[in-house]
């Protein structure tokens, strides 16, 4: 029991921690996509949303690849830490990360598009600088569709299996969370706590769900889930 | 004053215009896809030209030759956009406020409660603005705009998005603005009517380019012919011009309401309104008949007597500009001018039921 209780912080932890890197870098994607004309854009755009597309034992097998001794990010790490981070909690966190930012930056999009430019131009003329119009004007009137982002972003991120088992493996204690367990356990044969682990996944799933549909619903952005047809309403 | 020289190049569409703006109440106006919002907005800063110059009162705002841009948050230019753009998440009061709180105190000079009870917001301060009628929420947006104390005042559209009882109040605001507190305006619309009740001049844009700038009236033709036949974004035809005036209500008798305008007095049918109110008085040209002798025992109950100051005809459509003490535009058919030989300085009479005079408040 008290590991199970473990397991579970850990999981809150490693998405906690992925979410709070998804969501600044997910609102930057995001209001480049929406408000920028720029050369590669479509680029970032499939880029960012590549993770969507791939199995993601690919997508954590590419980021072992990164993290791992042989990447100079590795050896960037391993020379400041005295390891890679491979295989550790905050590899688990970042392919969490990796894995939900598709979905934050499309929920982020969907409530930055639903805001109107013309706002911002007015705040612009009035004196407002850029970062000050993101902050008084576009996020106040997207907050709910953002905040909405952000938790689809922390439900999948809480929920990552595939990449994460693949860059951060299956330890006990450290790099075991909820989904990894439940694999475990079920591997085992002991499906008693398979079940205890899978019905805190579905509550919180469930519950993430609904405050993200009722906020969504209350904003002007549309959600990606479920979307009416012909995007947003005129 | 205001210069620009501007060339932009988008898809489908390109700018290419140039012109000198002096004080006072500048139009722009034209058909819609002229680009008019997109020069307005080449001023403004939201958008940057490809090669060219904007200058306002001598300070380079683009330029393409030195380089140099200034971002639209550093150029004080206030905008008022056609259905108001205020932020839906603040009250009138931030609203107003918002501009007025980021300018240096030592630019400050109008406080923003002054400028909301000018334009009589003072009772509205805590509303939202879904909370507002159309006529408010643009008073709310002018106001808005004259809180950062504007070099200039760009309008885009102010009137498009209201019902014409209410087109002449912000009309009438508009000027007393412009008469209270000196700063030049541009203002953008596609009526001509709308630029000639008050703009002493008017830039006339089509397809991107300029096609006149002189007083509105004597763009009149060149703006009819431009439009004729063209649906603007409103889905009405633009051929017709109405003389848009301020007056103040008279004494009215059992079926009429005497209307007094600069040294002219009109009929209108009865109005429910106390003598002294101030009102907009807008009459369609073609509503008027012309006449060069005085006409007796006729129905109509307007009988003005006026003298020719200008002629534009062309294509079998002609504009007159008559000077009644209240200058007036007449529209006549090139026949009707043909067979009453009238010239300019030629004295005639404005004869015009007082069912076409149409009043609404100021």
């Amino acid at each position: 029991m008290n590991s199970e209780i473990s397991i579970i912080a850990l999981s809150l932890q490693t998405a906690a921690v992925a979410t709070a890197v998804t969501l600044p870098m997910g609102m930057l994607i995001a209001w480049l996509l929406v408000r920028r004309d720029f050369r590669g854009k479509f680029v970032l755009d499939v880029f960012v949303s590549l993770p969507l597309a791939l199995p993601p034992v690919v997508v954590g097998y590419m980021l072992l690849w990164i993290v791992g001794g042989n990447s100079w990010f590795g050896e960037v790490s391993e020379s400041l830490f005295g390891s890679t981070i491979a295989f550790t909690w905050l590899a688990a966190a970042l392919a969490a990360a990796v894995v939900s930012l598709p979905l934050v930056v499309r929920s982020f999009a969907a409530a930055l598009a639903a805001v109107d430019p013309r706002l911002e131009s007015a705040a612009r003329g009035l004196g407002a600088g850029p970062f000050r119009t993101f902050l008084t004007v576009t996020l106040p009137l997207a907050y709910r569709g953002v905040i909405a982002g952000a938790l689809l972003g922390f439900i999948r991120a809480f929920s990552e299996f595939g990449a994460t088992i693949v860059v951060a493996g299956n330890i006990p204690g450290r790099t075991q969370t909820i989904p990894s367990a439940i694999f475990t356990r079920i591997s085992s044969g002991d499906t008693e706590a398979a079940w205890r682990l899978a019905l805190v996944s579905v509550v919180i799933g469930i519950a993430a769900l609904a405050a993200h549909n009722w906020l969504l619903r209350r904003s002007n952005a549309s959600s990606i889930l479920f979307s009416r047809p012909g995007g947003r309403d005129q | 004053m205001i210069s620009f020289d501007i060339q932009l190049d988008r898809p489908g569409f390109s700018l290419d215009v140039a012109g000198t703006f002096e004080g006072g109440i500048t139009a722009v106006f034209g058909p819609s896809g002229a680009g008019k919002t997109t020069l307005l907005n080449c001023i403004a800063g939201s958008i940057r030209p490809d090669s060219g110059h904007v200058k306002v009162d001598g300070r380079t705002l683009y330029s393409s030759h030195e380089p140099s841009w200034i971002a639209p948050d550093r150029r004080r230019i206030g905008t008022v956009y056609q259905d108001g753009a205020l932020f839906p998440h603040l009250d009138v009061r931030r609203n107003i406020e918002f501009g007025w709180r980021l300018i240096p105190q030592s630019s400050r000079k109008l406080a923003p409660i002054e400028i909301a009870e000018f334009l009589g917001l003072e009772k509205h301060l805590s509303r939202l603005p879904a909370e507002l009628s159309g006529g408010e929420r643009q008073r709310v947006a002018i106001a808005r705009a004259l809180a950062i104390s504007p070099n200039l005042l760009l309008l885009d559209e102010p009137l498009a998005s209201l019902d014409a009882a209410r087109r002449g109040s912000i009309l009438n605001y508009l000027k007393r603005v412009h008469a209270e507190y000196e700063i030049p305006m541009v203002y953008v619309s596609h009526s001509i009517s709308e630029v000639a009740a008050i703009a002493s001049k008017a830039m006339l844009l089509r397809d991107g380019r300029v096609v006149g700038f002189d007083r509105p009236t004597s763009l009149l033709l060149r703006a009819a012919s431009s439009q004729s036949g063209t649906v603007d974004g409103q889905g009405e035809y633009q051929e017709r011009f109405d003389n848009i005036l301020p007056g103040v209500v008279g004494e009215s008798t059992r079926h009429l309401t005497a209307i007094n305008m600069a040294c002219v007095e009109i009929f209108a049918t009865r109005q429910n309104r106390i003598p002294g109110d101030n009102v907009v008085v807008s009459l369609g040209a073609n509503q008027i008949i012309l006449a060069v002798s005085e006409p007796r025992d006729i129905s109509a109950r307007n009988v003005i007597r006026g003298t020719v100051l200008e002629i534009w005809s062309s294509e079998g459509r002609v504009f007159l500009e008559v000077d009644t003490g209240q200058k007036l535009i007449v529209e006549l058919t090139e026949s009707a001018l043909d067979d009453l030989r009238i010239e300019v300085g030629t004295d005639v009479f404005l004869v015009f039921k007082s069912s076409s005079v149409d009043i609404f408040d100021a």
